[in-house]
């Protein structure tokens, strides 16, 4: 066993000498010279060849050619092998020629699957809106003028209901990443983190802005802003670069947001990673409805329903931190 | 001459009966073909040298086949199936390479 790396170094040595070397003739000893070495690399390296051709060749030249029947029986059966083995050939390829589309189908049959929920899921998220549209619209005729007015503005506070009006819009791009050329690593730091995407919006929320959305997603009280790997997720949706923060709240919006310690911020981060940050004027925008808001709390409305119900509290006026969390 | 024709019998009796190899026998499929080829180069190789002897092909051939797939099958059932049969290719695969030299050299005298 000790002895074991050496003998594998020179069966490799051997191994390639072989190359080089023109086939060992068997002349130098008949039968009773094959020896069985315990290092068997070695022997598979220097002759692959079944020392039983060269046993054979010897018992030929020792007893000479087997006559007669012996002969032709054993070429019946030679031939017997190569018909079996040519089938064996071809059955093999067959069954690997077989299996190829058995994979192709089952990838294809899962891709149909994915692609028909999709198509579903589409279609039924269609009729949710639908639905909801109904209900809004029976809501509206069964409520009273002033609850509906009321309502209609609690709703738009809250992201339940798209909003028109005029705001700003902060524009960030990801800075270059460069790789490392050593290491192959990606030099993240130019990317923008969630963490940028809260600071502005919280930044927003409490320069009185009373929408935002972040790439079209409207931000309600319980949204989230997550990073997930390189992805950033605003309510579990994945937002990419350019990240287009839009606001709707007073005219000088964008100026404050420029000149506020978000704006210093961002420059900051524009000068250090190159990152791109703009934050200009919108005029009459429209931001969407959230698209997900559970109903978390409902009381039966038996009193006359009270003007400062907890609707109230999840107003971004009155948390304006919570855009971020 | 015979051998090849031999060789061809057998591609056309594939070609025609078409048989579905059975489920429990697929894995060993791959593994019997290529203990096959080493016994076919092992076969033309000796042939080259002047030694081809019928019996011995046989026995080769069949035992090789009969061996590689009872490794493989061992190993499926201790549970280490695709590292014996990774042994079983390497070593063959060893042997063809070096036969198939052989046969080279005898060819070309390169």
């Amino acid at each position: 066993m000790t002895t074991r790396p050496e003998n594998v170094t020179a069966a490799q040595a051997s191994g390639g000498l072989a190359g080089a070397r023109p086939p060992d003739p068997d002349g130098d000893g008949g039968p009773a010279k094959r020896t069985y070495t315990p290092d068997f690399l070695t022997e598979l390296f220097r002759n692959p060849l079944d020392p039983g051709y060269a046993d054979a060749a010897a018992r030929k030249a020792r007893d000479g050619e087997p006559t007669g029947a012996r002969r032709w029986s054993t070429s019946a059966v030679a031939f017997v092998t190569l018909v079996a083995l040519g089938f064996l050939l071809v059955v093999a390829y067959q069954q690997t020629v077989a299996d190829e589309p058995a994979a192709t189908k089952a990838r294809t049959t899962l891709i149909g699957q994915v692609q028909k929920r999709r198509d579903e899921t589409e279609q039924l998220q269609k009729q949710a809106d639908q639905l909801n549209r109904d209900v809004s619209a029976l809501r509206e005729k069964e409520l009273g003028g002033a609850a509906v007015a009321q309502l209609k503005d609690l709703e738009s506070q809250t992201g339940l209901a798209p909003v028109r009006g005029s705001g700003a819009k902060i524009t960030l791009r990801d800075g270059p990443t460069p790789v490392n050329p050593l290491t192959g690593e990606k030099n993240t730091a130019g990317q923008v983190k969630d963490t940028d995407l809260q600071l502005a919006t919280n930044a927003l929320w409490s320069l009185g802005a009373e929408a935002i959305t972040i790439n079209g997603q409207r931000l309600t009280a319980t949204s989230t802003i997550r990073q997930a790997g390189e992805a950033i997720l605003v309510d579990f949706r994945p937002v990419s670069t350019p990240y287009e923060v839009v606001a709707i709240g007073p005219g000088d919006l964008a100026k404050n947001f420029q000149d506020g310690y978000a704006g210093k911020f961002f420059k900051e981060l524009v000068s250090k990673y190159g990152m791109s940050f703009d934050s200009s004027a919108a005029k009459d925008v429209t931001l969407d409805a959230a698209t997900e808001l559970k109903l978390r709390v409902a009381v039966p409305s038996t009193p006359p329903p009270s003007p400062s119900g907890s609707a109230k509290a999840a107003q971004p006026h009155d948390s304006p931190s919570k855009g971020g969390r | 001459m015979i051998a090849v024709l031999a060789l061809l019998v057998g591609v056309v009796l594939g070609i025609v009966v078409h048989p579905t190899v059975p489920n429990a026998l697929q894995p060993y499929l791959p593994i019997a073909v290529v203990a096959a080829l080493d016994a076919v180069f092992g076969g033309v190789r000796a042939k080259l040298d002047g030694i081809f002897d019928d019996k011995q092909f046989v026995v080769s051939f069949i035992s090789n086949v009969l061996v590689a797939a009872l490794i493989v099958y061992l190993g499926d059932q201790l549970g280490v199936g695709s590292q014996l049969s990774t042994g079983v290719v390497v070593v063959l695969g060893v042997r063809i390479f070096g036969n198939v030299a052989a046969i080279r050299r005898h060819l070309f005298r390169a």
